[in-house]
């Protein structure tokens, strides 16, 4: 089963991906013209050094700083020289020259993503801004995807730099908000990919759910960048942001009220009263326990499989809808997506944590594979892996913060201070976002 | 693209990989795969630091996670089902705090893939490599991407390799495993 659990992976995968390049061509084209293969010369500018020894830092070490030597593609021969600018750099020569808002002026210093005049910090912020998501992420949870993207658009200013070109050259406000999203992707993206691939080692795997789930998701991969990479600008993008910081302020509302409160030790109480009952101390497994999930029927309006003796059925209809939704709101803000499969079907569907873990974890791995690759090969949205190499740093850095502290700090506390700032962002990017002006400070 | 300080003083022995023989296509597989390896390398022990920061936080949220899906689990087996639910809702519980503490640990394992394709994003931005066989191309993450699963798979098989030769000899393991 295991064996056939991860040739069925591996098959989704290589036909999301064979698909997704395929299906990509047309935009890919004009963007990465193909150079003769010996023309990606990685040699710099700088003096060949032996072989067998690396050369001493000190003999040349301000050689790299010049163009030719860190843009290795400028030796490239001269008919294929224009044809060599990335799209960014496409993009930039269109920007009218100048110092104004929306201009570009070329002898300001370079910032994010290297443009010239584009905001930038000392490597410092993103450390700390990293740590202050980490620490989210290891004592409250999901709200530190979010947080990761209130860094990029308000804290660090990208939002407002690429709305500064709405009017002098669209292309590049709408590039600088997929490389936005992007950048939030493969923050939040990257670390549920590993934490979810050891979930699915673990787990065990409903394997009809989670091709469903995983369809919808390649689905969603596949169609939200198509229809939305280079036509999304600034402010549509912080206003979806609004609405999906609405949403987790709601559920983080929910847990912090009487009812939800009470909801959660009525579970508690509930699932004690059974411990004390029934627990069983190292008692052997039965056969039938032995058997794991075990598949019925296989139908088109219903999959009915069994797990320790209950029956379970689902509409085939209802996961791949989920799987849909949920990567399609991953490929679109960047941020959520993962997370979201747990409770979908625990609390949706009704399954059994055990195999909830890896049969999510499933629909996670395909879901994030097809949505980074996407828009990281195939449409070659431009990051700054500078910043998000070292929000990285910080956010592991808050991961061991996190446990720390979050003991001293009442959870229902924690919650409740996030709700208000979750109201504040969220208010504030909807306003942004859809009426042109946010009516908090600091969005 | 202005080099930040630091990989200004790391350029002269990165750009070394990138130097190791006279064909450019070749070096620049060998010089990607090399810093393949050192990020993968970087980020197993980084992670192994990060882990081994908060092992006892994550145990407990992994215990609690894992006693709350056995209920749920016993509580079908006696086909208790308001039983079964309560305790699915706390597994549920414990289970998302465990995952993001997880995604938070496993920045600790992914920052050096960052700044390895920051440096190279410094040398080699606006390159297209040609799929043999296609019709596009990829950029050099397109390369690093492969190399990376290539080395993470031989270290894992290295690692597996070694710790059988160990079990047959009668040495104690002293390899770890991220987790």
């Amino acid at each position: 089963m295991r064996k056939f659990s991860l040739f069925c992976l591996m098959l989704l995968t290589v036909l999301a991906l064979t698909g997704t390049g395929v299906w990509a061509q047309e935009a890919a084209k004009p963007e990465t013209p193909a150079v003769a293969p010996a023309t990606p010369q990685p040699e710099p500018a700088t003096p060949q050094p032996e072989p067998a020894t690396p050369p001493p830092p000190a003999a040349e070490p301000a050689k790299p700083a010049t163009p030719e030597a860190v843009k290795p593609a400028a030796p490239a021969p001269a008919p294929a020289a224009p044809a060599t600018m990335s799209k960014l750099e496409e993009v930039i020569a269109k920007t009218p020259v100048g110092t104004g808002k929306g201009q570009i002026n070329p002898e300001a210093p370079k910032g994010y993503m290297g443009i010239p005049g584009a905001p930038s910090h000392f490597w410092l912020w993103y450390i700390l801004w990293g740590t202050w998501v980490g620490w989210i992420f290891s004592s409250v949870g999901a709200f530190g995807g979010i947080m990761a993207g209130v860094g990029h658009i308000s804290v660090f200013g990208l939002s407002d730099y690429a709305k500064g070109f709405r009017q002098t050259n669209p292309t590049l406000n709408k590039l600088l908000t997929d490389s936005i999203r992007t950048s939030n992707q493969y923050l939040v993206g990257l670390s549920a990919f590993i934490s979810s691939f050891t979930y699915w080692r673990m787990g065990r795997l409903v394997m009809p759910l989670g091709l469903c789930l995983a369809g919808g998701g390649i689905l969603a991969g596949y169609l939200v960048p198509l229809f939305t990479v280079g036509k999304l600008d600034a402010s549509t993008y912080v206003g979806f942001f609004g609405i999906i910081v609405f949403a987790v302020a709601f559920v983080l509302f929910y847990e912090t009220t009487e009812k939800g409160q009470a909801s959660r030790k009525a579970a508690r109480a509930a699932a004690k009263a059974f411990e004390d009952a029934h627990i069983k101390k190292g008692g052997e497994a039965s056969a039938e326990q032995l058997k794991g999930v075990q598949v019925i029927s296989w139908g088109l309006t219903r999959i009915r499989f069994t797990f320790y003796g209950a029956e379970f059925s689902f509409n085939p209809i209802w996961p791949i809808l989920g799987g849909f939704v949920i990567n399609g709101i991953s490929a679109l803000i960047g941020v959520g997506g993962g997370f979201l499969y747990v409770p979908f079907l625990t609390s949706v569907a009704g399954l059994p944590m055990f195999i909830v873990a890896g049969t999510s974890a499933l629909a996670v791995l395909i879901g994030m594979i097809v949505n980074i690759f996407n828009m990281m090969v195939v449409r070659q949205i431009p990051v700054d892996f500078l910043l998000i190499g070292t929000e990285l740093i910080g956010i592991a850095i808050g991961s061991v913060l996190g446990p720390m502290t979050s003991k001293k700090i009442p959870e229902v506390w924690l919650k409740r201070l996030f709700v208000v700032l979750a109201i504040y962002v969220g208010i504030g990017y909807l306003t942004k976002g859809f009426l042109g002006q946010s009516i908090f400070p600091g969005m | 693209m202005d080099m930040p300080p630091l990989f200004l003083w790391l350029d002269p022995y990165l750009i070394w990989f990138f130097r190791l023989t006279d064909h450019a296509g070749l070096n620049f597989f060998l010089g990607t795969a090399a810093m393949a390896g050192l990020a993968l390398i970087m980020g197993k022990l980084s992670s192994a630091l990060i882990v081994a920061g908060s092992r006892r936080h994550t145990q407990e949220l992994t215990d609690k996670a894992k006693k709350y899906q056995d209920l749920s689990i016993q509580a079908l087996e006696v086909g208790d089902r308001q039983a079964y639910e309560a305790a699915n809702k706390m597994a549920n519980e414990a289970f998302g705090k465990s995952f993001f503490l997880g995604v938070a640990q496993s920045a600790g394992f992914f920052w050096p893939i960052g700044l390895v394709l920051a440096w190279m994003q410094y040398r080699f931005f606006g390159i297209a490599f040609p799929v043999p066989g296609l019709d596009w191309s990829v950029n050099f993450i397109g390369v690093f991407i492969p190399l990376y699963i290539l080395c993470w798979v031989l270290l894992s098989r290295g690692k597996r390799f070694i710790r059988t030769r160990q079990d047959l000899a009668g040495v104690p393991n002293t390899l770890t495993t991220y987790k």
